[in-house]
């Protein structure tokens, strides 16, 4: 009797697991798929579950703007849109096999296109070389790591030939890269009078090469470096990290890293062992959930940067695309998350490529990277050689009140 | 063959007969070579381990003297280390409590006290504590939070206990085992879906980081405090319990021979419970303590407390309640030096390293085993 009390309770706790487990599955959006001609798919996949989901959202809630505005066409070939989530909710943010297995869904399907992710640039790691072997256009709304597209400082060896193994570049981005945005962090932390810097990083691609290049860039600007760490993601409390970037009288904090390992928790034990240190974050952690999330004293000495600027310093398009947002999904202007523009211009980029390049995806990877806008809602820009886009504006954040305030524009001068 | 070796010519008797004397007389020899292994054993168990725990505080002590001329950062380490340690003691507690009764690594247990965090987290939001609540309010409102999580996550170990390890009391060891950690994976998930994947950040009700006063250079705070202030006498309550009640008699009594305890009369199964509802009790204490101390919340913080907290119980020697706090404080110890003067990516590797040192030297831990294996 026992034992079979024991295997019914057995029983419904693996029904619950696995039901736990369902919960993470794929988000699949709606498209068009009426009938008449070619109808070909975009892919989607950005992380939908932990701290990272409010911002994919607007991302997604971008893309399809621009997906809806273009009619859900691009030329004479019809757009089915399919969203993926490349987080599980075990590890509450991207996690490798899910990357793996959405890049593979892609691959693997033959009416795929182009697919726009990843938002993290861990996980585009993974899946740029599976669409690289698929022939398949990739655009990330987001990836700043250097060593995706480049070699140089703030590259790891074997970047970033390692992420093709065709030869052939499949991979572009509509965000400036993080030479920019250290260039950025370092002027943002001159103006605001730092003199010595302490430079962490959560070790993952993206938090290595951020970190790397904003410790460059301050060098070069005569702030002197007092150390560089990483910091574990899953540790309980950072109180001895923070004891020892104290020790060693640092005036500023620069913390590469994402916002999903755990960075609300870093911010308050630096603010508490350092109550005078300014707080300094690369577009990681500049989401209005990091704001959010840390109280009010921290918010005060919490300075970061994300590649979008006010609406009122964008270009008319990009202005018009706030209006359209808002009309759209009916968000506060300070509520929209800075990358629901890139997540619109990802889109608008790859739809023109697929407008040039119709079903052919090598032709649909060369107009995207051939990609010269003198008009978009990111003001003109091209796309180099290395799919990477020419734009070098970074907008200098304040949090306060839970949201991010917008500060300044600051250009990335990495020369 | 004249003038050969003294066993090549000798008849087989007359060798046999040297093989003898030489035998005997090597007898004394060795069991003086062995006596002095013995010795020398003996005196590294006894003094090669307390070397061991004072490496890193003697080398960054005699660093910290050389580069500023005072020991308050190294105190101050130890001082974060002890706080820490604390709340680590009280989840150790439960794993050495249930290990020494059923012999059982219940891998449960971190997750028990997630849920006590969990639980804690949430009552504060239904009692309505928050930063505005006045002195008077707090204390009532946390002494109640403190009652709830450890009724709580004592009634969910009995619970698991019934369900998962009572019908299996008698099935092979490794059963049980694989149960517990089944539990474990369904309290992470029952976790995850009530505040997801992600950190929570707990309203910093107490302050924690306020620095309250400061001794030769080591600031103490609200934190340090608390974690102390209710650790220490649950530890001293839990101790005296054991030792001086009925139940805690018939406990210790189920943990050496639970055959010899039913014979005179102790309900084996009912005591049993006890003991997860007595290691419930702790878990949910420093759930609480956690969420107040660390301001953070977390599904998945259940695994990596619940490993450095059996490591501890490991460390101060299964089963034995006293080990499994000075385990706990020696651990919290380890990682605020290494956090702070190593790098937090090597913590998990040096206090793990300090453990397999310590049972190299001292296989039954710092303080010895209590268990039945161990006699």
């Amino acid at each position: 009797m026992l034992r079979v009390r024991f295997l019914a309770v057995a029983t419904s706790c693996c029904a619950l697991t696995f039901g736990v487990a369902a919960c993470g599955d794929d988000d699949e959006g709606g498209g068009s798929t009426t009938a008449g001609g070619k109808t070909l798919t975009i892919y989607s996949s950005l992380p939908l579950q932990g701290a990272s989901r409010p911002q994919s959202e607007d991302v997604i809630k971008g893309e399809r703007l621009a997906l809806k505005q273009a009619g859900n066409k691009a030329g004479d070939v019809r757009i089915k849109y399919v969203s993926l989530d490349d987080a599980t909710a075990a590890a509450g943010k991207w996690e490798a096999g899910q990357v793996s297995a959405n890049a593979r869904k892609a691959a693997q399907d033959k009416n795929a296109i182009a697919y726009l992710g990843e938002f993290n640039s861990g996980a585009s790691a993974i899946s740029i070389p599976i669409l690289n072997e698929a022939g398949i256009l990739q655009v990330s709304p987001s990836n700043t790591a250097l060593g995706l597209t480049k070699s140089g400082a703030g590259a790891e060896p074997g970047e970033p030939n390692k992420y093709y193994p065709t030869g052939k570049r499949t991979y572009g981005r509509v965000v400036p890269i993080d030479t920019i945005q250290g260039a950025a962090q370092a002027q943002y932390m001159k103006d605001e009078g730092v003199t010595s810097l302490y430079v962490l990083n959560d070790k993952e691609v993206y938090g290595l090469g951020v970190a790397k290049n904003t410790e460059d860039a301050a060098k070069k600007l005569g702030i002197k470096i007092a150390g560089t760490d990483g910091w574990d993601g899953k540790a309980p409390n950072y109180r001895a990290l923070a004891g020892k970037i104290k020790a060693s009288g640092a005036d500023a904090v620069f913390t590469g890293g994402i916002i999903d390992n755990n960075a609300p928790q870093l911010y308050k034990d630096l603010n508490a062992a350092l109550p005078d240190a300014k707080l300094f974050g690369p577009d990681g952690v500049a989401t209005v959930d990091m704001t959010k999330e840390i109280p009010p004293k921290v918010q005060a000495k919490t300075y970061l940067t994300a590649p979008t600027v006010a609406p009122d310093e964008l270009p008319p398009a990009g202005q018009k695309f706030y209006k359209d947002y808002q009309a759209a999904y009916g968000e506060a202007e300070d509520q929209i998350d800075p990358y629901a523009v890139y997540g619109y211009e990802a889109m608008s980029a790859t739809l023109a490529a697929i407008e040039k390049g119709g079903d052919d995806r090598e032709a649909v990877i060369q107009a995207f990277l051939d990609t010269d806008k003198e008009e978009s809602v990111l003001g003109p820009y091209s796309i180099d050689e290395d799919g990477d886009t020419t734009l070098t504006n970074y907008g200098a954040y304040f949090a306060k009140g839970g949201k991010l305030v917008f500060n300044k524009v600051i250009k990335g001068q990495t020369s | 063959m004249s003038g050969g070796g003294p066993t090549g010519s000798a008849p087989a008797s007359q060798q046999r007969a040297e093989k003898s004397r030489m035998e005997a007389a090597s007898v004394p020899a060795r069991a003086g070579r062995r006596g002095l292994t013995d010795s020398a054993r003996s005196f590294i168990s006894r003094y090669g381990l307390i070397g061991i725990l004072l490496i890193l505080p003697v080398a960054f002590g005699y660093s910290d003297l050389q580069r500023e001329g005072d020991l308050s950062r190294l105190a101050t380490n130890l001082k974060d280390g002890l706080s820490n340690g604390a709340i680590l003691a009280l989840v150790a507690l439960g794993y050495t409590l249930v290990y020494g009764i059923i012999e059982l690594i219940n891998f449960a247990h971190g997750d028990v006290f997630m849920i006590g965090t969990f639980v804690s987290f949430g009552f504060f939001g239904t009692i309505g504590l928050t930063l505005a609540t006045g002195p008077l309010g707090l204390v009532l409102g946390l002494l109640v939070t403190l009652i709830l999580a450890m009724v709580a996550c004592g009634t969910l170990n009995v619970m698991i206990e019934r369900v998962a390890y009572r019908p299996l009391r008698n099935a092979p060891r490794l059963a049980p085992l694989v149960a517990a950690v089944g539990f474990s994976f369904i309290l992470q998930n029952v976790g995850l879906l009530w505040l997801g994947g992600s950190h929570r950040s707990v309203p910093d009700l107490i302050n924690s980081q306020k620095q309250l006063f400061e001794v030769a250079g080591v600031p103490v705070s609200q934190g340090d405090i608390l974690a102390v202030a209710v650790t220490i006498p649950l530890v001293f309550v839990l101790a005296g319990f054991i030792v001086r009640s009925r139940i805690g008699k018939a406990m210790r009594a189920t943990a050496q021979d639970p055959d010899a305890a039913r014979l005179m009369g102790i309900n084996v199964d009912t005591t049993i419970s006890f003991t997860f509802l007595v290691g419930g009790l702790m878990a949910g204490a420093a759930g609480l303590i956690s969420a107040l101390y660390q301001t953070d919340v977390w599904f998945f913080a259940g695994f990596t407390a619940g490993l450095l907290a059996f490591t501890a119980a490991v460390m101060g020697g299964i089963g034995n309640l006293k080990g499994a706090v000075l385990g706990g404080l020696i651990i919290g110890c380890i990682q605020q030096i290494s956090d702070n003067r190593i790098g937090t990516e090597w913590t998990p590797a040096i206090v793990f390293a300090y453990l397999v040192l310590i049972l190299v030297f001292r296989p039954q831990g710092l303080l010895g085993e209590q268990t039945r294996e161990a006699g």
